[in-house]
């Protein structure tokens, strides 16, 4: 009967969502905690796109259909919170990129973490910050104190843009056994990390390892 | 003494509450600029005045050279005294676009300078395109969601307004069931709000 194939193609749907949901769950936790912009995740973010269109077209033949009000109202919400987590993981990101505009703009790798429309965004936030600092300020001061990047001509380098911080403390999780890892550079400090334990380090020290997906941030 | 009113301007920054805007103080703000112009002008002419006694600026260190690098160095904190007031301003300027939407009221609108009007019309605009080249709305549904439809208790007259394929008709102090993602935006400006028994 046709009825009970929709129900099992919206049943993997919501399957495969619940695995990508997980996904982003994840790349927004991690998002929220870490101090700097990580990397787009391009592909989990299209997939998502798609199956909140299929839960919504679902939802939609429902409504045509006279389904039991409990099960709407279940897909419903299922499909408000992955709707939240993907609004809110963009939004993070959004608010990073304005905060650090002019940071993210003068470096190659940190604009590479951005998605194209991210890209575009930021360059446009730092051109209009750009313009609304010289405006008001200094296009007012004295010749050789009127850069932005700079405090003033006698600058070695550019030392008036605000970095995030990037050695504050998370809260963090390891995925898997990592072994002895080394948290700074002159090779003093070495923590074990075993799997699934909870740890509170310095962001900086375990950058690589939240890049490469062996630890998550909470 | 040198870089009293530009930290005038920090103390005004530091009294204010969090993501509140004082109104912009365009008599100190203009006081410190001037001070930066003739801080400028009394470093310029002592270093002519080594110049004129053949001096070599780069090495020489008698009081004019002290007293040049004292102007140079106010000069500067002035400079970040002034960036960071307009700075800090422009990130609560941002968070309003966030919290308030595109458009802002009467009583905000006064506190700002002019070019703070500019930039904030400006950055909403590059808002405004990400989210529509996104194709996703990014300004609602900016608490987690714990029901699909809220009880609002509507707090002015709206009037006749559309929502979904039927409309409402939102006069003050009905009570209706709307979606969250519709009364997110008249809750956001103060119009409704949600009903908690």
């Amino acid at each position: 009967m046709s009825s009970w194939d929709d129900d099992e193609t919206a049943a993997s749907a919501a399957e495969a969502a619940t695995t990508d949901v997980e996904l982003l769950k994840r790349a927004w936790r991690n998002e929220k905690a870490a101090p700097e912009v990580l990397r787009f995740d391009s592909p989990l973010v299209s997939r998502v796109r798609e199956q909140i269109q299929l839960l919504e077209e679902t939802l939609n033949d429902f409504a045509d259909s006279g389904v039991d009000d409990l099960v709407v109202s279940l897909y419903q919400m299922d499909l408000d919170r992955t709707l939240f987590l993907l609004r809110s993981y963009l939004r993070l990101r959004l608010q990073k990129i304005e905060k650090y505009t002019m940071h993210i703009s003068r470096s190659d790798d940190l604009l590479s973490r951005l998605s194209p429309q991210e890209r575009r965004f930021a360059k446009s936030c730092a051109e209009i910050m750009e313009k609304h600092l010289e405006q008001s300020v200094l296009s007012k001061l004295p010749y050789g104190y009127d850069s932005v990047t700079r405090q003033s001509l006698s600058s070695t380098e550019d030392d008036m843009v605000p970095e995030p911080q990037l050695d504050t403390f998370v809260f963090c999780k390891t995925k898997s056994d990592v072994g002895a890892f080394q948290l700074d550079d002159i090779g003093e400090e070495v923590v074990d990390l075993v799997a699934d334990d909870l740890y509170v380090l310095r962001y900086k020290s375990i950058k690589g390892l939240v890049e490469g997906g062996r630890i998550d941030l909470i | 003494m040198y870089g009293r009113h530009a930290s005038q301007l920090l103390k005004e920054i530091d009294s204010s509450e969090a993501g509140q805007l004082a109104p912009f103080n365009s008599d100190v703000f203009d006081q410190v600029i001037r001070e930066c112009n003739e801080h400028n002008s009394q470093f310029q002419s002592l270093i002519r005045k080594m110049v004129e006694q053949n001096l070599d600026i780069e090495t020489t260190r008698n009081e004019d050279h002290y007293g040049a690098a004292i102007h140079h160095l106010s000069l500067l904190r002035n400079k970040r005294c002034l960036m960071a007031y307009m700075y800090n301003r422009a990130e609560v300027i941002q968070s309003f676009r966030w919290k308030v939407g595109p458009v802002l009221p009467h009583d905000i609108q006064e506190k700002l300078h002019f070019s703070e009007k500019e930039y904030f019309k400006n950055h909403s605009a590059a808002i405004k395109s990400y989210i529509s080249k996104m194709d996703i709305d990014l300004t609602v549904d900016m608490v987690p969601p714990k029901d699909p439809y809220i009880q609002v208790r509507v707090l002015e007259d709206i009037g006749e307004v559309s929502l979904g394929d039927h409309s409402v008709s939102l006069t003050k102090n009905s009570l209706h069931f709307l979606r969250r993602t519709d009364a997110e935006q008249f809750i956001s400006q103060g119009l409704m709000e949600e009903f908690l028994e």
